[in-house]
């Protein structure tokens, strides 16, 4: 039996009253591109923060690459790389600065960290902004340098928060391509993102957070078929949704997801038309 | 774009990375963040010249400033700790050690906020690479110690135990010792209380009811000294400050200050002086733990935050069926829109709702109020001299109101991007924020006059008050002439009222908060060369016939600016989006 990449069992986050994440139990094998799915405040966030680190759970465990993420964490963040929400960047270094800062913090020698430090800058297109400072960088080459920064150590699962986020078309077929090369070499990806066809055309299996609780999880044509729903009280099952009809294989992610979240607790995929509402609009 | 190579494998058996090269790579990006800070952009021709000679003639003046701010309690320690070895006072030196003590924290958590708007490096963000808790707690321990605070209070301790070496050579390595261990003791208890407050300064609530609380403090130390000073007239014997530190000398011997004082005090007594010196490590390891505990915390991933999570959804609220289309109709006018332009009231509105919810700001508003009601209430200050006592009264009101005119659009931060792209005049918003800072600073200093004018023990003659409102129109329209400017070529975002802002934020950008300070007390200043005039040649309406022409002037100065904000702003859009629009 293989180890999973990540795998999760009960994972709850509360803040004071309020429950951003219950019960979740995710399995990602090791080598898969997962996409992790969900409306605005589902909760992705908040579970990449527990994935990697940053947060600790009020319950639950988690463990990567078979090793407890609360008992090994140093280990484990040698293995991770990371593109939180926020970036995380150090605005007042270059971007030449912060990566050899980042190679030297993962134990990288020097003479390596240099050497990855001037490709990564290469193949991210920011080795002509030597003296400029991170703070004045555009929000796509902020993009840009967090993915460099994630990858230096050559990180074997890695965590992508809206990765393309602000990114241009050119710099994201490249990054995209990278992404699926380190697929091909054995790597995991986490990837949360609100574009639902890069979702659709990178990842082999997804999972969905709906309202803090993992709703589906399983592969692109799982999800298709209708068989990775996971029961959960007050989500209209499968049949409700309508998505057990129909021909499967024509079904996009899109119409997947707006089925299953776009759906009220009673079942209703869309209760009102937007342009009914907003009427007066021209 | 290039190919990237495989990555090397880090999977198997990895070597622990060594704690010298996370330690060192974090020094060398501290070092990095220092050097770049430091480079800075520059403006070219006559600019560039203005602000080299503006900068010139600002270092003249606080670079002194700030070296007596340093050798003053350095040379004092030195002095006073000589002076209770050699004259015989042992009991003072914990008292000077208390002092320092006290000092030191006290400017450390009043340097909090500034030091938060000078780095732009978070240590906590330290936790998302591969650290052990250790090594953490190292980092942590080692970053900021080149806070003021830390410097003038290590350096005081240097010269302490170097005046006790001067007065005894045999004490001078056991004070050497003591001095060193007694600087860790309170770097640790800065850091435990830092901690602590950033704990519990992250939830709103919380901060409201602290700057209440250190509002209170504040009055309430002087309703003390009101009922405890001396009437004026009676013979004042001491402070009751002093009164009290004097009282509490016996108890200082259980302060880690009376463990260092008595270790040094009784190094002829080696069993009693390592009891003591036992004391002092045991307080510091104690100050450490606490400080860890924290550390560990957030070292575990905990979420401060105020409230719920950022990323918390909004209770869904049921679908319901929106009304049938109504034509569109105009809205009762409110207290904003019945005078003012829907642009100007709905602004207005805007600065009045923001206003409305930030607790710490109206807490803000009122403190200096409620000193005003002290000093008038103090004979000492009220009937020195009543002509005196109303502007200085008011100048004291108008210092925390002014300064928000220096950065306006501060806190709107990404918003003013709507400013920007609605089909409004830009003159209108500037119109409605001073507006609505103006109407503060009437309220305050209406409610201040008025608390004077009971109060006051002596009536305060007309031609005062006539004369100060002049000044105060004087200052005001100056302040907001060139608030208005500073806040079009300068802004800086900030969160209002909130002491700890975000890296890289501040109320104001420094040249600003130097620029109000220059202009209040230049025109405070004014006020001396007038009264001596006035009292010279016995014409107390003298500074009414001189502040009236000035405060024509500033006047219109102001009107000469609002005249041009339109076309200012327009053409410090790239400064806009470059400072208040960054992430």
């Amino acid at each position: 039996m293989t180890i999973p990449a990540i795998d999760t069992t009960a994972l709850t986050r509360r803040f004071g009253d309020f429950t951003a994440v219950e019960n979740v139990n995710l399995r990602v094998e090791a080598g898969q591109f997962f996409g992790f799915l969900g409306p605005n405040g589902a909760g992705k966030s908040t579970t990449i923060k527990m994935l990697t680190g940053l947060l600790a759970p009020t319950s639950g465990s988690i463990r990567i690459l078979g090793g407890d993420l609360q008992a090994n964490s140093a280990e484990i963040k040698r293995q991770i790389g990371v593109v939180p929400e926020g970036l995380a960047l150090f605005g007042r270094l270059t971007a030449d600065e912060f990566l050899q800062f980042v190679g030297r913090m993962y134990g990288l020698d020097r003479a390596t960290t240099l050497n990855r430090t001037r490709e990564l800058l290469e193949f991210m297109q920011l080795a002509g902004e030597q003296k400029k400072l991170i703070t004045d960088f555009s929000h796509g080459m902020q993009k840009k340098l967090a993915l460099a920064a994630a990858v230096i150590h050559g990180p074997k699962v890695l965590f992508l928060d809206e990765p393309f986020e602000g990114v241009d078309a050119v710099a994201a077929g490249t990054l995209k391509a990278m992404l699926l090369r380190m697929i091909a070499r054995g790597a995991t990806i986490f990837l949360t993102s609100h574009v639902l066809e890069i979702v659709e055309r990178l990842c082999t299996h997804i999972a969905i957070i709906h309202r803090g609780q993992l709703v589906a999880q399983g592969s692109l044509d799982e999800l298709r078929a209708g068989t990775a729903r996971i029961a959960q009280a007050g989500i209209p099952d499968d049949a409700a949704l309508g998505l057990n009809e129909g021909s499967p294989d024509k079904r996009s992610l899109e119409q997947i997801f707006l089925a299953i979240v776009g759906a009220d607790r009673e079942g209703n995929p869309a209760a009102t038309a937007p342009e009914q509402e907003l009427s007066w609009l021209s | 774009m290039a190919e990237l190579k495989g990555p090397e494998s880090v999977s198997g058996s990895m070597p622990p990375i060594p704690a010298s090269a996370q330690l060192l790579a974090v020094a060398w990006l501290r070092w990095r963040i220092f050097v770049n800070g430091m480079s800075r952009k520059q403006p070219k021709g006559t600019r560039q010249v203005a602000g080299l000679v503006f900068v010139v003639l600002l270092r003249l003046i606080v670079w002194p400033m700030l070296a007596m701010l340093v050798v003053g309690p350095v040379g004092a320690s030195g002095y006073f700790a000589w002076t209770a070895i050699s004259e015989g006072h042992p009991r003072y030196l914990a008292s000077l050690l208390l002092g320092i003590a006290l000092l030191w924290q006290f400017v450390s958590i009043n340097g909090l906020s500034i030091a938060a708007t000078i780095q732009s490096f978070d240590p906590e963000s330290l936790v998302r690479f591969p650290l052990r808790f250790g090594r953490y707690f190292v980092l942590r321990s080692l970053l900021g110690l080149m806070t003021p605070s830390t410097i003038v209070g290590c350096l005081a301790l240097l010269a302490a135990a170097v005046g006790i070496g001067v007065a005894d050579a045999s004490l001078a390595l056991p004070a050497l010792l003591v001095m060193a261990v007694y600087a860790l003791m309170n770097i640790y208890l800065t850091r435990m209380i830092g901690a602590w407050m950033d704990r519990w300064l992250a939830n709103r609530r919380f901060r409201e009811i602290f700057s209440m609380l250190m509002a209170l403090f504040a009055v309430g130390i002087q309703f003390l000294n009101l009922h405890q000073t001396p009437m004026h007239g009676r013979r004042v014997r001491s402070s009751w400050l002093l009164n009290i530190l004097h009282s509490s000398g016996s108890y200082q011997y259980w302060l880690p200050s009376g463990f260092a004082a008595q270790t040094i005090l009784l190094v002829k007594h080696p069993l009693a002086a390592l009891a003591q010196f036992a004391g002092l490590l045991a307080s510091t390891a104690l100050f450490a733990a606490v400080f860890a505990i924290r550390l560990h915390k957030q070292f575990l991933g905990e979420y401060l935050s105020e409230g719920v999570s950022r990323s918390a959804p909004a209770p869904s609220a049921p679908r319901v069926k929106a009304p049938e289309p109504q034509p569109a109709a105009r809205s009762a006018p409110t207290v904003f829109g019945a005078i003012l332009s829907p642009t100007v009231a709905a602004c207005m509105r805007k600065e009045w709702l923001i206003l409305r919810s930030n607790g710490t700001q109206l807490i803000g508003l009122l403190t200096p109020l409620l000193f005003v009601v002290i000093f008038s209430m103090n004979r000492a200050f009220s009937s020195f001299s009543s002509k005196y006592f109303l502007p200085l009264a008011i100048a004291y009101v108008l210092i925390a109101s002014l300064s928000s005119l220096y950065n306006m659009f501060g806190a709107d931060g990404r918003g003013v991007q709507l400013y920007l792209l609605a089909p409004i005049r830009l003159l209108d918003v500037v119109v409605a924020k001073n507006l609505m800072s103006l109407t503060l600073i009437v309220v305050q200093v209406g409610l201040a006059w008025t608390i004077i004018c009971v109060l006051a023990r002596a009536p305060i003659p007309v031609s005062t008050q006539i004369s100060t409102v002049f000044w105060t129109v004087f200052v005001v329209a100056l302040n907001l002439a060139i608030g208005t400017l500073r806040s079009i070529q300068a802004p800086r975002k900030f969160i209002p009222g909130q002491a700890r802002q975000p890296r890289g934020a501040t109320p104001t950008n420094r040249t600003s908060a130097l620029l109000v300070l220059a202009v209040l007390f230049g025109s405070m200043l004014l006020q001396i060369p007038v009264a001596i005039a006035s009292g010279y040649f016995e014409t107390p309406w003298l500074a009414v016939w001189i502040f009236a022409p000035l405060a024509v002037a500033a006047v219109f100065a102001y009107a000469l600016m609002l005249r041009n904000a339109e076309r200012l702003i327009l053409a410090a859009r790239d400064v806009f989006a470059e400072e208040l629009c960054k992430a």
